[in-house]
């Protein structure tokens, strides 16, 4: 139904969008007016008390906080009114929700004049969001659970020395395949399942323009998947395009993906962790794989739009996010990892900790993992430029 | 036949010859708002379109320098314009079945079902209730390989179950569904073409000893074709550019242009490109149109 959610912002947001883009036009032309007095200066202010200060009460906020979100994460069990974030929907109110399906379907859509309160980005992104200057740093002296969030994570959503993105959720991307339907070649998990000519119209990549090249680089050992020359894209490009017609589809809604695993339409998909649960839950016998090549990772957070007129209500909606509550509520429903450490692993299913390491720290680096790396937006653009060009093929 | 046709046509006054005195003032009153509407909110914005697709103009900063590589990199075999053509077929496949199958439903209510015609339209009318994408989620389950039409295969053991017959997420997916999307649409101006067809000319053909068929082929027919041909832009024009059932039951090879256009703007951010397309496009539709309206008033000439 996520899909359908989708659909209705999409359409809304269509008509927000136009009104924003017109109202950004005209205030980039008032900004500009005002010299470097309107701009915010990304190296001033920080989490020092002195922004707070500036900043009115929360009771004087609009307190109509806009949330760019994963869908899921706004299932009533977790952001609805008697939710995991029901200490937040209480007080201030349930948020509005809007969806993202990719990191970079985000992008373009703030890019094109979008403006929600904050974004739920992965951290290979925070390098774009900040280059593009839509987002400022949060005070983390308003974020009491702050402290129990994880050191790596923390500091890797700064950027120059600055908090612009506080960790939330982390996980694995790894091919999912029906146990019961699908035989790896040789008995051995690895990528190249997706490649595999036994099960033509049964696999599903995620329509993202990295990772597909990504994972052909792994396969392949290039030097340096993440940052592959234009020879070594073409050649995954066409790779790519004498493959595609193996897939049933390129999906870009988690929702949408489960529906069709457990409908029997897809056996094999590249998944989250989430995929599993569901598939678990529709009673199919799954496995979530371990491919020699190394599983990839992701870890994703928020930042805080740079306009935002609800900052003190954006600071409380992420504190309720890091809390205990959310991290448990949140591994026992989707299995990811949360960036909370406080989490007591004895109350979450021995299967999901098994499958996912979640007790396991090593097992999310290298060279077990491969974690989502930050890319140039030169380099993007050139990866997804022949994303699109597989796709129109 | 065709000259009685003509006779009779002739008899109602020809558009736009009506009160012509003092209506310069009411007209461009009455006119104004729409045009500007259409300038505002159409032509600027297809300007713009083009300005963006020779670089001229971004709403991002960046260097602007009049350039066509991005038209020459589209137009010199790029997998966009095989993509092109792939959705022009897949439109023009869909609007011809689509007439096809619409004209005897039309035919019917307009001529044969005197009585109920009315409730009969609401009925075609009726699908229209249910939201779009609901139909489409619909399709989605009746396609699939769980569905009911694979499952009957299973039950009757026509097929194997596990070897389900491959329908969600191809190209016949998508050209079925806007089939079935656009009948209705296309019944439309079809039954009123047919319904304001003078009955007294069928009289007249059977009088003049004419066969039912041949009543149809000279004159129900030719004089219904304006409503079959606007029936064929009624759906041709916009499934060109359809980018939502590919979506939701395309797959990867059922994938069309509007869907390529869509992610030029959104997750790939090259609004260069997209631009490109976008104009392409709206040329190759306006091209078409007029190709249709020239067509459409020769039929007139020829067979009055």
């Amino acid at each position: 139904m996520s899909t359908e959610h989708a659909e209705r912002n999409g359409r809304r947001l269509g008509r927000d969008d136009f009104l924003k883009l017109g109202a950004a036009t005209v205030g980039t032309g008032v900004l500009a007016a005002c010299g470097a007095e309107g701009a915010p200066e990304p190296s001033a202010g920080g989490q020092t008390g002195q922004q707070v200060e500036e900043r009115p009460p929360i009771e004087q906020e609009p307190g109509d906080l806009e949330v760019f979100e994963w869908a899921g994460y706004e299932y009533p069990a977790y952001g609805g009114k008697n939710g995991v974030l029901k200490p937040y929907v209480d007080q201030r109110g349930k948020p509005k929700f809007t969806f993202l399906t990719s990191d970079d379907q985000a992008l373009g859509k703030v890019r094109a004049g979008y403006r929600p309160d904050m974004v739920h980005p992965c951290v290979d992104y925070i390098g774009n969001w900040v280059e593009m200057g839509v987002v400022q740093p949060w005070d983390t002296s308003l974020i009491t659970n702050f402290a129990d969030l994880e050191e790596p994570l923390v500091t890797g959503g700064q950027v120059d020395g600055q908090q612009y993105f506080i960790p939330a959720d982390w996980g694995f991307s790894s091919p999912l395949y029906r146990a019961d339907e699908v035989e790896p070649e040789g008995g051995e998990d690895s990528w190249t399942l997706f490649y595999d000519d036994r099960y033509e119209g049964k696999i599903s990549w995620w329509d993202s323009p990295l990772e597909n090249f990504v994972i052909w680089g792994y396969v392949n050992g290039v030097a340096d998947p993440w940052d592959m020359s234009d020879e070594e894209l073409d050649e995954a490009r066409d790779f790519l395009m004498s493959k595609k017609h193996l897939c049933r589809n390129f999906w870009s809604s988690q929702t949408d993906l489960d529906a069709d695993i457990a409908a029997g339409n897809i056996w094999i998909a590249y998944a989250w962790a989430g995929s599993y649960v569901a598939a678990k839950d529709a009673g199919l016998d799954v496995v979530y794989s371990e491919p020699k090549e190394g599983r990839l990772g992701w870890n994703c957070g928020f930042v805080l739009m740079a306009d935002t007129e609800n900052f003190r209500h954006a600071h409380e909606f992420v504190d309720t996010w890091s809390s205990t509550e959310s991290a448990e509520w949140i591994i026992n429903n989707y299995a990811y990892g949360h960036a909370n450490t406080s989490v007591n692993l004895a109350n979450v299913p021995e299967d999901y900790v098994a499958v996912f390491h979640l007790d396991d720290p090593e097992a999310r680096q290298e060279p077990n993992a491969h974690y989502a790396v930050p890319v140039s937006t030169e380099r993007r653009t050139a990866y997804a430029q022949r994303w699109d060009e597989v796709k129109a093929s | 036949m065709a000259v009685e046709a003509r006779k009779i046509e002739a008899t109602a006054p020809a558009p736009g010859t009506a009160a012509r005195p003092r209506a310069g003032l009411v007209t461009t009153t009455l006119l104004a708002p729409p045009l500007l509407w259409l300038g505002v909110f159409f032509l600027v914005p297809v300007v713009l379109i083009f300005l963006y697709s020779v670089n001229v103009f971004a709403f991002f900063p960046g260097t602007q320098a009049f350039t066509l590589d991005a038209w020459k990199n589209f137009l010199d075999g790029s997998p966009f314009l095989d993509l092109f053509w792939k959705s022009i077929w897949m439109s023009l496949l869909v609007s011809v079945v689509a007439v096809v199958a619409a004209y005897p439903i039309a035919y019917y209510i307009a001529l044969i079902a005197s009585k109920r015609k009315y409730v009969l339209l609401l009925l075609i009318l009726a699908p229209f209730l249910v939201s779009y994408f609901l139909r489409l989620l619909a399709w989605r389950v009746i396609l699939g390989d769980q569905g009911p039409i694979n499952s009957l295969l299973y039950e009757t053991g026509i097929r194997d179950e596990g070897d389900p017959v491959r329908m969600l997420y191809t190209q016949w997916a998508v050209i079925l569904t806007l089939i079935y999307v656009y009948i209705p649409f296309v019944a439309l101006p079809i039954f009123a073409s047919l319904e304001a067809l003078d009955r007294r000319l069928l009289e007249a053909a059977s009088d003049l000893g004419a066969s039912r068929w041949q009543a149809f082929r000279k004159v129900t027919l030719p004089l219904s074709l304006p409503g079959v041909i606007a029936a064929f832009i009624f759906v041709f024009i916009p499934t060109i550019g359809e980018y939502f059932t590919p979506v939701v039951v395309g797959g990867v090879e059922g994938t069309m242009f509007g869907n390529a256009i869509a992610d030029q703007f959104g997750q790939s951010l090259n609004w260069l490109n997209g631009s490109v397309l976008s104009f392409f496009l709206l040329v190759v539709v306006a091209v078409l149109m007029s190709i249709f309206a020239r067509f459409l008033t020769v039929r007139r000439v020829a067979t009055g």
